[in-house]
């Protein structure tokens, strides 16, 4: 906020002996009141308005104000002269304001300063003097202080008025209970009241006076940080010779919340928390360089390039100045939105008090409108920023017109990941029934009500009107935390939760449809299947495995040798083998050939390979057991082995371990 | 010393402290970095002479040299975008061999290795036609290859590389459709090692180039190719006779897509499936540098160590609390409290309703937007579910408005499921795919009043004059339409370095605007919309006459403002020292001979203590 916006509000509190009678079951006025109040003070320390508070007390047994003479201003007590409202403040609400035992002058003092609020606390049981009223009147007029009202009740018996804002949660809004009958004094202060407001502002007077239920369930929410947003001016320019004067302001950004400091956990102290850095070596003893000794450098690829600070800064990329200029205009079409980059967007207005800009600005506005383009602009905030590419968008308001700019992505930023068919793909398509459900279950579902006059709609959700739940739970755990340091986190607010959910009616009237849905759409659970191949699985004695299904057998070739046999179809290993070996020619050199086609598909390292090569081993095994030629089989082993030591493959050495007992294999190992 | 507890920054992603400043998306590209293993990616050229044979056209490049810079635009690209990524380069039908098996006429240019420098400055030597006679004398050409061979080959260099990969894919560029028309046996050992390649998930692309008379991919690529089963379009791209369009094919490839994360759509409480989440746009930035050390330009680890200041001893994360301060009281918490202050549900989106599709409004954005995809993984028959609300959204042009929670401890945020209906170009390649964009709504924090310049209307004149302009200066907007000049600099600058080049080449910043083709455009248009909207005397460029006399104002210094001891003590009291300049903060503690830091809080902070002290 500029300096000329701040506030003063004085909250001034009755603490009188009647605002402590309630009816049974019911908090006393005092308590209440002092709810609204700590409620609308956590949410200024937390939004950290710059609006100074003070606490004025009336009905206290002593007086402390520096206006008390003779018998005015008695029962007066100034309880918190303006400052900051801060933590203390809050503790001070909660503890220590009791009831005083006298019945108190109704009156407000006053205070110099450029904004000023009085709220009053009251219940209005303290007599009210009407002579005075006037004199009041005029210095509050006089001031231009406004001045708004608390009370238990509302004024006129039924509620004074509706709740004005976008109620977002109106489940919550209960009829008051009956209220006990208010004494005459009270009516009289109504009178009062009612007086005053009127006189002081002729039309909505009535509405600065709230009862203190209502003010609680507004003030539920913390407030949001405003923040008044910082004008940004330059020039937008088309080609070089044609330049408007512009102002721009952020619309959009997700604001940054602050962050945490380290500290220390026993004294507290961030100050206490310190951290250094060294660099060292990347060899065994971690030998420590000086920071002096080490200098800067870039990854490009594989190489690492040293490239000083001195010598990037020279050779970088320069913005030349801040700009906004159009590069070009686009179909509007061209632009999608899910390509829109960056966290912010600009709103993009003629300069202020330039009525040649404005016209010129207009120009471009409308003529971008009534053609359906947008400018594609270069966007550089200042000399020190990396230039943007963005997008400029007209937009004609009543009161306004205006572009609005939003980044768009460089070539380097856009991943062409490319997706399988939906449409072309048989599996997927739903059926008819399954979509006239889905039909159904939109329209259940559906948000927003076109009204009757067929214009305007209303919107049952809209999540621009929803304070950021994270900020709002992170407030109540901090204050929770303020005032109880050593005591878990509390469970998040019931209303923050209802805030985030499907609208009632909505969950009523999708009922139905969802059931419908549920009951057409085949859904299961898959849960995460983990694929561990164990020696038990490989050698599985059974013919099928997944290779088996791939190929057809080649019975074709009338070749046998033990090469093709290896070359890939696995499962034709055992009747190849059985031919080849039937036919009486396996010896060693067999064998060596077949360690070798073994070896190059251990070149793989892939478990894949490793089944076709114990496949092999394990026909052959089969085999050469049928044949009686044990001897062979291990001798194939022993070379086996050796091979297998030199290439470090001991993870297929152990599978061919645990899944095969050789003849007398103990004495190979 | 030794014990102090050290973890290392630059060499992973730093966990403990920094985490908390960390964006949330890098820590998601990092960590998916280190749990999947790295992408590698070879090429295969076809290096026999048809590849080397000019167009009709004689301007267009060979195929080979076609093939040639787009991959060098990929190993340039994967230099900025994912430098992790492994890259081959494997020829075949050369006179000459190089590979671990011996095959022959198989030849190895590159191993699978991150891409460098040097590398593309290989791959350079062979562009053009003095590349095409070094390739000649280095390799040679031969026909009588055998495919099957060099898929080997290919296979063998993936199982060669020490790191566990995640993501195996052998890129294909012929302009043969029919290579082992002859030789049945050689067919057959092709289709056999294809076959190997696809069961141990080496995923074979053909990058088929244009050939005399059309490529048939029936003849003999059809049983070759395998199709990732998460990229089936149902069709087959067209054959490339240009660069851009290969461009185009081999880039929608180039990239492993990997879901940001997966997770489950609730449409209500017990009824849900699942979805992928997935960068489309991913904003790259310039890499953070590496300390080197000054002597052997090798690269140093660096260790940060937490301490007590005052007693030296060192500070276990357990050791520390965090802290905020509000209200003039610092609020202290434990690290994982502040964890759990973000934790609202478990990760998913949940439904709330459904919108018209022109309720988005334009102009509420708040971050780049994701990508949506069904998933199988989790829950069978999701895809089925989805799709068939893909399709009702799109016909009823409603978008689904869900709350998303993408990790344990996000909180949620509102977001628009804005329906996107697949599209292929003339040449079947997929240029947006079929599934939900994730756009972001802002909450009522996110928005910010602003006030707006009152509107003075332009006339018809006018207007009509600022349509003329724009009509001149229109053209087609393409998300690749612009390079970011920064990056572009720095890692030609890098390259420079790299190849010791004297001079780095100027990246050419098309962000510039084209000031002299858009005044031979615009020709008088320009001063006679000025005449229509400027007076004679207007200067646009100056600044506004108001300004000037701030300007003038500002000549004379103000005096400096005295601040009694007394006011300024209330000033202390009342916490309301922000208000003072920074400059009279300063005059103040110099006053008082305080030492400060030249921040505002620092100085209120000196102030302060002062004050309180006495």
């Amino acid at each position: 906020m500029a300096r000329g916006g701040k506030s003063a509000i004085v909250l001034c509190l009755d603490v009188g002996i009647a605002m402590s009678s309630s009816a049974p079951g019911e908090e006393s006025p005092l308590e209440q009141a002092k709810r609204v109040m700590t409620k609308f003070l956590q949410r200024q320390v937390f939004a950290e308005s710059k609006d100074e508070v003070a606490v004025v007390l009336f009905g206290t047994d002593g007086t402390k104000n520096n206006l008390a003479s003779g018998d005015q201003y008695q029962n007066i007590t100034v309880h918190r002269s303006l400052m900051l409202p801060d933590f203390d403040l809050l503790e001070d609400i909660q503890n220590k304001i009791q009831l005083g035992s006298q019945q108190a002058d109704f009156k407000a003092k006053r205070k110099k300063f450029e904004k000023r609020h009085i709220e009053l606390f009251t219940d209005l049981s303290s007599p009210v003097s009407e002579d005075q009223l006037e004199i009041i009147i005029a210095n509050l007029k006089k001031t231009g202080t406004s001045l708004q009202f608390f009370l238990p009740f509302p004024v006129d018996g039924a509620d004074g008025h509706g709740d004005t804002s976008a109620s977002i949660y109106p489940q919550l809004h209960q009829n008051s209970p009956p209220r006990k009958r208010l004494t005459a004094q009270q009516k009289e202060g109504i009178d009062v009241v009612k007086k005053l407001m009127h006189t002081l502002d002729e039309e909505g007077g009535l509405e600065e006076i709230y009862t203190f239920r209502e003010s609680l369930e507004r003030l539920a929410m913390f407030k949001k940080i405003e923040r008044r947003p910082v004008p940004w001016s330059c020039q937008l320019t088309i080609g070089s010779d044609l330049s408007i004067r512009i102002v721009a302001y952020k619309l959009t950004e997700e604001k940054v919340k602050k962050i945490w400091t380290v500290v220390d956990a026993k004294t507290l102290r961030k100050e206490d928390v310190k951290r250094e850095t060294v660099y060292c070596l990347n060899d065994d003893d971690e030998t420590e360089v000086q920071k002096d000794d080490t200098i800067q450098g870039f990854r490009y690829g594989s190489d690492i390039i040293p490239f000083s600070k001195e010598d990037e800064e020279q050779m970088k990329y320069k913005t030349e100045a801040k700009c906004f200029s159009v590069l070009g205009f686009s179909r509007s079409s061209q632009i999608q939105r899910h390509c829109y980059m960056g966290n912010q967007v600009l709103k993009v207005f003629a300069a202020k008090d330039d009525e040649n800009a404005a016209v010129a600005f207009s120009a471009l506005v409308q003529a971008l409108d009534e053609l359906n383009v947008v400018a594609i602009m270069r966007y550089a905030y200042d000399r020190r920023c990396n230039p943007q590419i963005g997008v400029a968008f007209p937009r004609i308001k009543d009161a306004y017109e205006c572009l609005f700019y939003v980044q768009l992505p460089y070539m380097e930023d856009v991943r062409q990941y490319m997706f399988s068919s939906l449409k072309n793909n048989k599996k997927c398509s739903p059926t008819v029934d399954q979509l006239s459900a889905i039909d159904s279950l939109i329209d259940s579902m559906n948000l927003v009500y076109e009204d009757v006059d067929g214009e305007t709609f209303e919107d049952l959700f809209k999540p621009s009107k929803i304070p950021n739940p994270h900020f709002q739970r992170l407030y109540q755990c901090l204050q929770h935390k303020a005032f109880h340091p050593n005591e878990p986190l509390p469970p998040i607010e019931q209303h923050l939760l209802e805030m985030l959910e499907v609208p009632c009616v909505v969950k009523e009237r999708c009922k139905a449809p969802l059931e419908k849905v549920k009951a057409l759409f085949p859904l299961k659970d898959a849960g995460k299947k983990k694929e561990e191949k164990t020696a038990q699985d490989i050698f599985k004695d059974d013919e099928d495995g997944p290779n088996a299904k791939r190929r057809k057998i080649e019975d074709e070739e009338d070749s046998f040798s033990i090469m093709k046999l290896a070359e890939g179809n696995v499962t034709s290993v055992s009747k190849v083998l059985k031919l080849f070996l039937s036919k009486g020619n396996i010896n060693f050199s067999n064998c060596i050939q077949l360690i070798n086609r073994i070896d190059q598909f251990l070149e793989n390292r892939s478990s894949q390979y490793y089944m076709k090569g114990i496949n092999c081993i394990r026909a052959f095994r089969g085999e050469a057991m049928k044949l009686s030629k044990v001897q062979c089989f291990n001798d194939f082993l022993q070379a086996l082995k050796s091979k297998v030591e030199d290439k470090a493959l001991a993870d297929f050495w152990e599978i061919v371990v645990q899944g095969m007992i050789p003849f007398d294999f103990l004495s190979i190992i | 010393m030794a014990d102090w507890v050290s973890y290392y920054r630059g060499d992973g992603p730093d966990e403990e402290e920094d985490g908390e400043q960390q964006e949330e998306e890098g820590q998601e590209a990092v960590a998916d970095h280190r749990f999947s293993g790295r992408d590698s990616l070879i090429f295969l050229v076809d290096a026999s002479k048809a590849m080397f044979e000019p167009y009709e056209d004689e301007e267009a490049a060979t195929p080979f040299d076609m093939t040639m810079q787009c991959i060098r635009n990929v190993y340039t690209s994967k230099i900025i975008s994912s430098d992790k990524d492994l890259l081959s380069v494997v020829f075949y039908g050369t006179e000459n061999n190089k590979n671990s098996a011996d095959f022959k006429h198989v030849y190895v240019l590159q191993e699978l290795d991150n891409p460098g420098a040097k590398r593309i400055l290989e791959l350079d030597q062979y562009r053009g036609d003095e590349g095409r006679v070094l390739f000649r004398e280095t390799f040679g050409h031969n026909a009588d290859y055998s495919l099957g061979e060099a898929l080997w080959a290919c296979s063998n260099l993936f199982s060669n590389v020490g790191v566990r990969l995640s993501h195996k894919r052998i890129m294909l560029f012929t302009n043969e459709d029919n290579p082992h028309a002859n030789d049945s046996a050689k067919a057959k050992l092709a289709r056999t090692r294809a076959g190997d390649l696809r069961d141990t998930g080496i995923i074979l692309d053909l990058m088929h180039l244009k050939k005399l008379g059309g490529f048939d991919i029936s003849l003999f690529y059809r049983d070759i190719i395998s199709v990732a089963e998460d990229e089936d379009l149902g069709i087959q791209p067209d054959e490339s006779g240009k660069l851009e369009h290969l461009m185009k094919k081999v880039r929608a490839k180039e990239t492993r897509k990997r879901a940001l994360v997966r997770l489950n759509l609730y449409l209500n409480k017990d009824l849900s499936f699942s979805v992928g989440v997935y960068n489309l746009i991913q904003k790259a930035y310039k890499p953070y540098p590496v300390k080197l050390y000054r002597e052997t330009n090798e690269p140093v680890k660096t260790k940060t160590r937490v301490f007590n200041g005052k007693t030296g001893s060192l500070l276990l994360p357990s050791d520390t609390k965090r802290a905020q301060t509000y209200g003039n009281r610092q609020i202290v918490m434990e690290k994982e409290e502040t964890e759990e202050v973000k934790r609202f549900d478990s990760p998913g989106l949940f439904l709330i309703g459904f919108k018209p599709l022109s309720m988005l409004k334009q102009h509420h954005h708040i971050r780049p937007s994701q990508f949506m995809y069904p998933e199988e993984s989790l829950v069978t028959g999701s895809t089925t579910l989805f799709n068939a609300l893909l399709m009702k959204c799109l016909e009823k042009e409603v978008m689904a408005l869900c709350r998303y929670i993408a990790r344990r401890n996000t909180p949620p945020r509102f977001v628009a499921l804005v329906p996107q209906e697949e599209e292929v170009d003339e040449q079947k390649v997929q240029i947006a795919p079929p599934g939900f964009h994730i756009i972001f709504l802002p909450y009522a924090d996110d928005k910010r009043n602003v006030d707006f310049t009152e509107k003075v209307p332009a006339n018809r004149e006018q207007v009509d004059k600022m349509k003329e302009i724009i009509q001149k200066l229109r053209f087609k907007y393409r998300t690749d339409s612009f390079e970011n000049p920064v990056l572009q600099q720095h890692f030609r600058n890098l390259e420079a370095l790299a190849l010791d080049m004297l001079e780095p080449e100027q990246a050419e910043d098309l962000t510039m605007p084209k000031t002299e083709e858009m005044s031979r455009r615009l020709g008088n248009l320009v001063e006679e919309f000025k005449q229509l909207v400027y007076p004679p005397d207007y200067n646009p460029e100056g600044k506004v006459a108001k300004r000037k006399q701030a300007g003038d104002g500002q000549a004379e210094k103000k005096p400096k403002i005295e601040i009694s001891e007394d006011s300024l003590r209330s000033y202390v009291q009342s916490g309301t020292l922000g208000k003072l300049t920074v400059s009279a903060l300063k005059d103040m503690c110099r006053h008082y001979r305080l030492r400060s830091g030249g921040k505002k809080q620092e100085l209120i902070d000196a102030l302060t203590e002062y004050f309180s002290g006495r």
